[in-house]
């Protein structure tokens, strides 16, 4: 808009600089930190890059403990968790594709009537919506915990996958309502002239329009859910259906565990969600900006 | 022919998953936190089955607690420096990412989203590794660039561990606001700023007279759903610090967290507290129903 003198263009440089290395540290720490051995982070401490690269890290996750390779070759402890990394990553995959096709699905129908249909109680359920989206999840997670004991269903994915819908399915609907609020209404009073049920014309005229709607919701509720700690780690203590990120949280009390190996599991749970980020960004930006600010 | 559902029949149809989700998942559970908050339920009680009613006890044992005052001033703390540092930051960052001329900038802008990609436990770790006091990766920059000669304790001193755990968080979740405050700068007409120019205004008096009035509404936005987020931090402190070095880093969702899930497990307790976060957060829910959707026209 406005050319810049040198001396501005210099300070903007500089300043974009430091924001790229502010966003870049950690993700370069992670990076360092999983490709060397415990030995080689221990020896030298003022080492920034190390003096040997391995992979052995990832082997010891990805194998499930059987090829320990050479740094964990005298190793006689791993913890349990980390052998079960296919099933955690697993069950995180479930879970997270669970809440996005449900969230989605549910979210759709009620922010296409909130949008469309205004009635009192329709208005009441949006204001509903944004109230509940400052719930904090410690609140609901104690009482949940003991509804779901009581049931004797604790520890399986299904209680973890309705709880974190529950959770998320007034943000989808705050996303999604704007979009739909934008597309004109004109399109599915034709179709009803026409002799389609007002379902139909949902389902065949406007929920195509929406794909983009969709796309951002759903990548959001994907990465919110993939990256959702509280609840599975309150509602499932067992091995067998933790998700990635408990499994994570329970090396931080585990005194054998060192960064190399914490870093390397980190980078294979963070990998998923860098990787959306990437190729939906156009999609999340949008949706961001919609779930927050009335359309 | 089929009869055709009327308007509010379809609605209503439309909303019944909805509704029985956010009844089962919200709207019950707050009510039984409630129950619960009122009642002794502790590990016993649970395998018997039966909370006997305790009246206020849970609230009075909580408000009695020293963890629990010092639990909130920490998390008021923690709230006042990440949200006043969020702002400040997001409205600079976004002003950096939209100058679209500068070919520094559009690197900035493409990675700006990267840190909302991070699963909060994997960065509440990362962090951790950075802040190591005797293998951390931050020292070792340090070190290699000759700023420091002996390795700083960041979040293993009681006294900047507070500080310390506003770093991951603040640099998790600032593309957040940086996104809303971009989105925001899009919307502000060009010809304001092409008229002031001609009037002779400088980029501070433009910044001041036309970019911060126009990003008034955003950044209040911003400045209540971060502060409502922040109130129930848990992962970073998780990771990082699990309440300590001492109590320095005792938040109150990690108060409510520890009360219930570890012995001598007190659910009462623990729903008592939980309950005062969320009324305290309530508050500020208010504030930004009565801003942002006054008039409820979506």
């Amino acid at each position: 808009m406005f050319r810049h003198a040198a001396p501005a263009r210099l300070l903007l440089h500089v300043a974009n600089l430091a924001v790229i290395a502010a966003i870049l540290l950690p993700v370069v720490a992670v990076m360092i930190g999983s490709i060397q051995s415990e030995k080689a982070l221990q020896a030298d401490t003022r080492r920034v890059l190390p003096l040997e690269f391995t992979l052995d890290n990832f082997v010891v996750i990805l194998t499930q403990g059987e090829q320990k390779g050479r740094i964990f070759e005298q190793a006689t402890y791993l913890p349990d968790n980390i052998k079960k990394f296919y099933r955690a990553f697993a069950n995180s995959l479930i879970v997270a594709s669970s809440v996005t096709l449900l969230t989605l699905l549910f979210g759709s129908l009620s922010a296409y009537t909130v949008a469309r249909l205004r009635f009192r109680w329709t208005l009441f359920l949006m204001q509903a919506n944004i109230v509940s989206r400052f719930v904090p999840a410690i609140v609901l997670m104690i009482p949940l915990y003991i509804v779901i004991r009581s049931f004797g269903q604790l520890n399986s994915l299904s209680g973890v996958v309705i709880a974190e819908t529950g959770f998320l399915l007034p943000y989808a609907i705050l996303i999604l309502a704007p979009y739909f609020d934008a597309i004109p209404s004109e399109l599915e009073e034709a179709a009803r002239i026409d002799g389609c049920t007002r379902f139909s014309a949902f389902f065949h005229i406007i929920l195509p329009l929406a794909t983009p709607a969709m796309a951002a919701c759903g990548v959001i509720m994907f990465i919110v859910s993939w990256h959702e700690l509280l609840i599975p780690l309150i509602l499932n203590a067992r091995p067998d259906f933790m998700t990635l990120p408990v499994v994570i949280a329970s090396l931080v009390g585990d005194v054998f565990v060192f960064f190399n190996l914490m870093m390397a599991i980190c980078l294979l749970a963070l990998a998923p969600t860098v990787i959306l980020v990437v190729l939906l960004q156009k999609y999340i930006v949008e949706g961001l900006a919609a779930g927050a600010v009335k359309g | 022919m089929r009869r055709e559902l009327s308007a509010g029949q379809f609605a209503l149809a439309m909303n019944v998953p909805t509704l029985l989700f956010l009844g089962a998942v919200l709207a019950f559970p707050v009510v039984y936190a409630g129950y619960l908050s009122l009642h002794k339920v502790g590990l016993a009680q649970l395998r018997r089955g039966e909370f006997p009613f305790s009246g206020w006890e849970n609230y009075e044992r909580v408000l009695e607690d020293p963890l629990f005052w010092i639990a909130v001033k920490n998390t008021l703390v923690f709230t006042a420096i990440t949200v006043t540092s969020e702002i400040v930051l997001a409205v600079a960052i976004a002003l950096l990412i939209n100058q679209a001329g500068v070919w520094t900038s559009r690197i900035t802008r493409f990675l700006i989203l990267l840190p909302y990609a991070i699963p909060p436990i994997c960065n509440g770790l990362i962090w951790s590794f950075l802040y190591n006091f005797q293998f951390g990766f931050l020292n070792r920059i340090l070190f290699s660039t000759g700023l420091v000669q002996e390795p700083v304790n960041w979040a293993g001193n009681p006294d900047t561990a507070l500080y310390a755990v506003t770093v991951p968080y603040i640099w998790r979740t600032l593309p957040f606001a940086i996104i809303l405050v971009h989105a925001a700068l899009q919307g502000i007409p060009r010809e304001l700023y092409e008229q002031a120019a001609i009037d002779g205004a400088n980029a501070w008096h433009r910044f001041r007279q036309i970019t911060l009035p126009m990003l008034q509404q955003i950044i209040a936005i911003i400045l209540i759903l971060r502060t409502a987020f922040a109130f129930a931090v848990f992962e970073e402190i998780l990771a990082i610090t699990q309440g300590g070095p001492g109590d320095s880093t005792w938040v109150s969702a990690w108060y409510s967290y520890k009360i219930s899930f570890s012995p001598p497990n007190n659910f009462g307790m623990g729903s008592a507290s939980a309950f005062i976060l969320a009324l305290m957060i309530a508050a500020i829910a208010l504030v930004y129903m009565r801003l942002v959707y006054r008039r409820v026209t979506l």
